[in-house]
């Protein structure tokens, strides 16, 4: 199923967004090696940055967003061809660096190298236009895009939603989005997800499907254009149990078909387990361990990974109390942050080596596996722990600490921080 | 009902409430539900009657009955839209019901009046799901604990601050953040909130309607263990409403398991998920993704299809039409995978979920008012056979297939 070679490569990866209450550093120097055909997961905490980093790759940040640093190489052998007269530096081998090209290229590049899939299908759809419709602008978007062979020089997608692009429609049928093939098109995608009865279901609204069938349609859209990498931004959240195997198992069975690259986004560690070769961990911007699948589950290093796995009620076997991790998820303002691991103040295993930033450590089990932890180099000994209350009230609002007595660690809104992330189109719950 | 407060509470303001109490005997449960029904109704407007519209009922809870016993903690879980949340707010009386009986402490809820009344909604409590939407932004944190003291007139003024920062202390929150706004907060703070309100009147049976599913997993871990360790403080019983098994099989000492407004399954949480009976119980437990590296072998069969609506649900058993394991009329001499197969087809047929016109190549059939002419029915099935299924049938189903089809083609 998979070959050994990379399909899309993040170097240095900040993204900022710039607030009133300050800069918020949503990821922060990010590194993301995915391979060609594998289904890598990224799980992590509301907050982590885990959305803003599948944004960040299919370049859907808005203001007060802004991609500040970093690169992301994708490789695509024609993609290069065509970028490479007119900027050659953002050209390496068959990999092109897409944040050096012109925004018409990488506008270009969504729906036909990259597709999206969000995770609340009621609110992703338009109520007003049939699915049929719907799915059937992509695939003529994607069609005329294809047709119009990536161009720097190519005039933008936009002009072609003007409004005056809208009444011309109306009298010329060569300018509507809804033709004759791309409905056909529509209804075999439908088909294709296992919306039973597409023919009919293709005229219907949104709102006369129910969540599961809509996520499906929401999926037929994102393969509209055959993407080679498919970002599935906690796809299965808003759905029930059965109706996110059934939604998984589709997932899975789309991947072994057609051979495309999934990038999942999602908090729920059951998820990752079931669909990924690789995950990385996300906290506070930064991907603190990563690795396969065994390397995350079984073998960790990193105690937040450790925390988090804890964290999670067993459906089969012992019952005990769940040890969960103390505190909230930190807050990203810049000015807030110290460069230090940032996961120390809640971290149980604190010590003074914690106190500067930890770079990315290879860990034991396999070559992927590596760690933003001290732990991976060194064995905790009490002697270098940090006394309990070493983050104490000086680093917060005096109010804001934890007033259980057998915790140590402190509460902090963080809330503030996610509300100007999620303004800015990160979680949308 | 003795008006003294004979219950044992570890806190420090034991008889600064006074509950209705509870002398009911041993073994005798807290909370009884008979047969409780809760219908929403549709098209019931008077502008509806006048036009002739027949309203239409949602039948959310449909006929549940369970029991509670003192100290323990039920979990009520199932699918969105399967009527738990429903039964929660139906059995608290903040809806009224549309039949049914629930007993707490041996008196029928729905039949108290004046300061019996006053008592139950004293002695039970409800913590939302929704920490954001379910306090107050206009008031301090101090007041929302401290109302439920203001409006059951309990103890004076600085006993009321006194308890309410007890509270406070108690869930995890630091007293001086009585001064603090809700949305000062994060979700896993808030939640403590609605908590300590819930507990500010010494409750002895709380409601958690989904209490940690707007939470992240190590916030909810941390709500969780709070719950129970305060459960086991305040002898308190609870009614847990979640979607999520796990956090079920983790809290619950008892489980019922709710689909279209019925409960198919209840029994000791360790039985109901070592050995579960009911096909839907078992296919929920395999559809849950375990977090672990051998999720990816597993053995599962997930559910086909959607949960019905309420507003009409499946005759016979509800689970019927997704149920995988269906059984086959003894009359007809069918294997049960065979059956299935129909039972689905025949269901998308009925639900116009496969349109008929198209069956067979261009006009091979003339569909006029929903039926076709006898004469084509054989080879219309066998049109529309061709179209669905992957393998043929064996050829000795055919003909009972031919009377299923046929039944469910003239139907519609």
């Amino acid at each position: 199923m998979t070959d050994t070679d990379d399909i899309l490569r993040v170097n240095d990866l900040s993204t900022r967004f710039f607030t009133e209450q300050g800069q918020v550093n949503a990821v922060d120097e990010l590194e993301l090696r995915i391979e060609r055909g594998e289904v890598f997961g990224i799980v992590g905490e509301s907050g982590s940055g885990k959305s803003v980093t599948a944004r960040s790759v299919i370049d859907l940040i808005d203001a007060p967003g802004e991609i500040t640093d970093g690169e992301i190489w994708f490789d695509d052998a024609e993609l290069a061809e065509t970028v490479r007269e007119d900027s050659p530096d953002a050209v390496d081998g068959s990999f092109v660096d897409l944040l050096s090209v012109s925004p018409a290229v990488r506008q270009s590049l969504r729906g036909t190298s990259f597709s999206m899939i969000f995770q609340d299908p009621e609110s992703s759809f338009n109520p007003s236009l049939t699915v049929g419709e719907q799915l059937a602008e992509a695939v003529e978007v994607q069609r005329r895009a294809s047709a119009n062979p990536r161009s720097t020089k190519a005039k933008t997608d936009s002009a072609e939603y003007s409004f005056g692009n809208l009444l011309l429609s109306t009298v010329l049928p060569s300018q509507q989005f809804v033709t004759e093939e791309s409905r056909e098109r529509a209804i075999e995608l439908l088909e294709l997800v296992g919306i039973p009865d597409p023919v009919e279901r293709a005229g219907e609204y949104p709102h006369e499907y129910s969540g599961g069938m809509l996520q499906r349609a929401m999926i037929a859209q994102a393969l509209a254009g055959e993407p080679d990498v498919l970002i599935a931004d906690e796809p299965t959240t808003a759905l029930d149990v059965t109706i996110q195997a059934q939604i998984l198992d589709l997932l899975d069975d789309l991947q072994t078909e057609t051979g495309m690259t999934i990038l999942l986004i999602t908090h729920n560690l059951g998820v990752v387990a079931r669909m990924c070769d690789r995950v990385g961990v996300m906290y506070a911007g930064e991907i603190v361990e990563r690795g396969t699948l065994e390397d995350v589950f079984d073998d960790h290093v990193h105690p937040y990974t450790e925390g988090l796995l804890g964290s999670i009620p067993e459906l089969e076997g012992a019952n005990g109390q769940l040890e969960p991790i103390g505190g909230n998820v930190p807050s990203l303002l810049d000015h807030e942050m110290e460069d230090r691991c940032h996961f120390a103040d809640r971290c149980p295993m604190a010590m003074e080596d914690c106190l500067d930033h930890p770079p990315e450590f290879d860990a034991t089990g396999s070559e992927a596996h590596t760690v933003r932890c001290v732990l991976a180099t060194r064995s905790y000994t009490e002697r270098d722990a940090l006394p309990p209350n070493y983050f104490g009230d000086e680093e917060r609002p005096a109010g804001d600490k934890h007033a259980e007595p057998d915790r140590s660690d402190g509460e902090q809104p963080a809330e503030r921080t996610q509300t100007t992330i999620s303004d800015a189109g990160g979680e949308s719950r | 009902m003795s008006s003294d407060d004979n219950r044992a509470t570890s806190s420090a303001d034991a008889g600064l409430v006074t509950g209705i109490g509870t002398d009911t005997p041993d073994g005798e449960p807290l909370v009884r539900v008979e047969n409780l029904k809760k219908y929403f109704w549709e098209n019931d407007s008077l502008l509806d009657r006048l036009l002739g519209d027949e309203p239409v009922a949602v039948q959310a809870v449909d006929g549940v009955s369970f029991e509670i016993h003192e100290g323990e903690t039920l979990g009520l879980v199932g699918e969105s839209g399967c009527g738990k949340s429903t039964t929660g707010e139906t059995l608290l009386r903040l809806q009224e019901p549309t039949d049914g009986r629930v007993e707490f402490g041996g008196t029928n809820v729905y039949e108290m009046a004046g300061s019996d009344l006053t008592a139950f909604r004293r002695d039970a409590q409800v913590v939302f799901q929704d920490p954001f939407s379910s306090l107050d932004p206009r008031m301090t944190i101090g007041d929302i604990v401290q109302q439920p003291l203001d409006i059951h007139d309990v103890g004076a003024d600085e006993e009321r601050r006194e308890r309410v920062r007890d509270l406070l202390e108690r869930v995890g929150l630091s007293v001086n953040q009585l001064d603090r706004y809700p949305h000062e907060f994060s979700g896993g703070q808030r939640q403590r909130i609605g908590i300590a309100r819930a507990l500010a009147l010494e409750p002895e049976f709380l409601v958690l309607d989904e209490p940690t599913s707007a939470l992240d997993v190590s916030v909810q871990a941390q709500v969780l263990n709070l719950l129970e360790d305060l459960q086991a403080e305040f002898d308190l019983t609870y009614l847990l409403i979640s979607h999520d098994l796990s956090v079920i099989r983790h809290i619950c000492d008892r489980v019922a398991v709710m689909y279209l407004g019925e409960i198919v399954e209840i029994g000791p949480v360790e039985e109901l998920f070592g050995d579960p009976k009911h096909p839907y119980t078992k296919a929920l437990l395999e559809s849950v993704p375990r977090a672990t590296t051998d999720e990816r072998e597993r053995d599962r069969e997930t559910l086909a299809g959607d949960v019905p609506s309420p507003r009409d649900p499946p005759s016979g058993c509800r689970f019927r039409t997704r149920c995988p394991a269906v059984i086959p009329p003894e009359e007809l001499d069918i294997d049960q995978e065979t059956y299935r197969e129909l039972m689905t087809v025949r269901e998308r047929i009925e639900s116009r979920d496969i349109s008929l016109e198209t069956v067979g190549g261009d006009d091979q059939f003339t569909v006029e008012d929903g039926s076709i002419p006898e004469a084509d029915v054989p080879s219309f099935v066998a049109a529309l056979k061709h179209r669905l299924f992957d393998d043929p049938l064996p050829p000795h189903h055919d003909e009972m297939c031919l009377r299923i089809e046929s039944t469910a083609v003239n139907r519609v």
